[in-house]
């Protein structure tokens, strides 16, 4: 490893407090700048990142909703701006927006049981509700969590389409195979295919066989059921 | 770290609109007597003859001092919070350089990007990755690699990740003298036709 091809330096203050035995390792571990302390690796090492579960446990990939706080964030953006700007303006003695009045004339008069007023809180509980689902879902549903050995290795996911291209592939070189389709699911796989020749029976094992061993070979940390199914090719007209 | 604020704040942002908007729903559809449950006494919406808000408490606290710097003061408060969190989103912690300690005292200053395409170009020359796309992200505990590799046909995606593992994140810790490099692969599709092979 690394740290074993240059042991700590005896000139340079070391702003680290050394662990004894804890790890085998030398502690001092190179951070990005100067000034920030180094830290004892091995606590470090376990500590899972914000939102995602223990280190070697695979854990599903977490997206950081990068788009819907965008938006949301430009949305409040927006309307704090507006409202700002038209009260900050009615201080500095100029008439109120149009938009303003209408608005405080409305929510003064409109009953509850009014349409509109229905249908903007139906759609704001929605949206609510809906935000609630983002802020606390993982997401990334289109990546699958593959096995990870130690808690030092890459984190890796694998792309449902990327599986599915690679189960294809496998699929199409069992004999007798002429068409296929597979499906990965994040928690069932199910490959369709058409036979032009050989048994039936005998190319489904083959294919259960073949892509049995290829979901394998993804390596990913659940593995999915598989389902076959063979169908015999229409003959050509 | 980002993630976390975007979360809580979108959850927050949720519950309000959730409350809200339920709680004009129970005025308006009059589910206090359908259902026959009392509101308490403070609840602003009790029927559908209810209005959202009312002239009166529109103002009524226009005439003291401090209710119009108090609208301005929270308005802008909301302001500044909503165009710091657009900036954050598009702000990258892209990590510039690292230090290399060269073991004789000196240290070497390491440019992220050299890293990057060390990174990447090892990727591809493993075998079953058809491009790869390397970034380092400054964390807390040190960099993070972030990598998105296109699989080749016919790729074993369990051996590439073993030889992410074993032959190219290995290699780019200890060369830049890292106790470790946490990193994360993503796997994608290199989009191509069904062959046979015989």
């Amino acid at each position: 490893m690394s740290g074993t091809d240059h042991g700590p330096d005896p000139e340079e203050p070391e702003p680290t407090v050394r662990l004894p035995a804890l790890d085998t390792e030398p502690a001092d571990r190179l951070t990005k700048t100067a000034t920030e302390p180094a830290e004892p690796s091995g606590a470090l090492r376990y500590a899972p990142a914000a939102g995602e579960p223990g280190a070697v446990r695979a854990g599903r990939f977490w997206s950081g909703r990068r788009i819907p706080s965008a938006i949301t964030a430009a949305v409040a953006l927006g309307l704090s701006g507006l409202f700002l700007y038209d009260v900050a303006a009615v201080r500095a003695d100029r008439d109120a927006m149009a938009w303003r009045k209408t608005l405080a004339d409305e929510l003064a008069t409109r009953h509850l049981d009014n349409v509109w007023i229905i249908v903007g809180a139906a759609v704001a509980a929605a949206l609510g509700l809906w935000l609630i689902v983002l802020a606390v879902t993982p997401g990334e549903r289109g990546v699958l969590p593959m096995t990870r050995r130690d808690p030092r290795g890459v984190r890796a996911g694998l792309d449902r389409h990327a599986a599915e291209l690679v189960l294809r592939d496998r699929a199409m070189e069992v004999a007798g195979v002429r068409w296929t389709r597979v499906a990965v699911g994040r928690r069932r796989i199910s490959a369709r295919a058409t036979s032009h020749f050989r048994d039936l029976d005998d190319v489904r094992r083959d294919l259960t066989t073949a892509l049995g061993d290829a979901v394998g070979q993804l390596g990913l940390a659940k593995t999915p059921n598989l389902r076959v199914h063979v169908q015999r090719a229409e003959k050509k007209a | 770290m980002r993630t976390t604020l975007n979360r809580v704040l979108l959850g927050l942002i949720g519950l309000v609109l959730l409350v809200v908007g339920l709680s004009v729903l129970v005025g308006s559809l009059d589910m206090q007597r359908h259902w026959d449950f009392t509101m308490p006494g403070w609840w602003p919406f009790t029927g559908p003859k209810d209005v959202l808000l009312t002239a009166h408490s529109r103002t009524r606290y226009r005439s003291d001092g401090w209710w119009w710097p108090v609208v301005i003061a929270v308005l802008g408060i909301l302001l500044l919070i909503a165009l710091w969190w657009l900036f954050a989103q598009a702000r990258s912690r892209r990590l510039r350089q690292l230090r290399v300690d060269s073991g004789d005292g000196q240290g070497a200053l390491l440019r992220g990007r050299a890293l990057e395409s060390v990174l990447a170009s090892e990727s591809e020359a493993d075998d079953g990755v058809e491009w790869a796309g390397a970034r380092l992200v400054a964390k807390r505990g040190g960099p993070e690699a972030r990598l998105v590799l296109g699989l080749e046909p016919h790729a074993t995606p369990r051996d590439v990740v073993a030889g992410l593992d074993a032959a190219v994140l290995e290699r780019a810790r200890t060369s830049a003298g890292l106790d470790e490099l946490p990193a994360e692969a993503r796997l994608r599709a290199v989009r191509h036709r069904a062959t046979r092979v015989s």
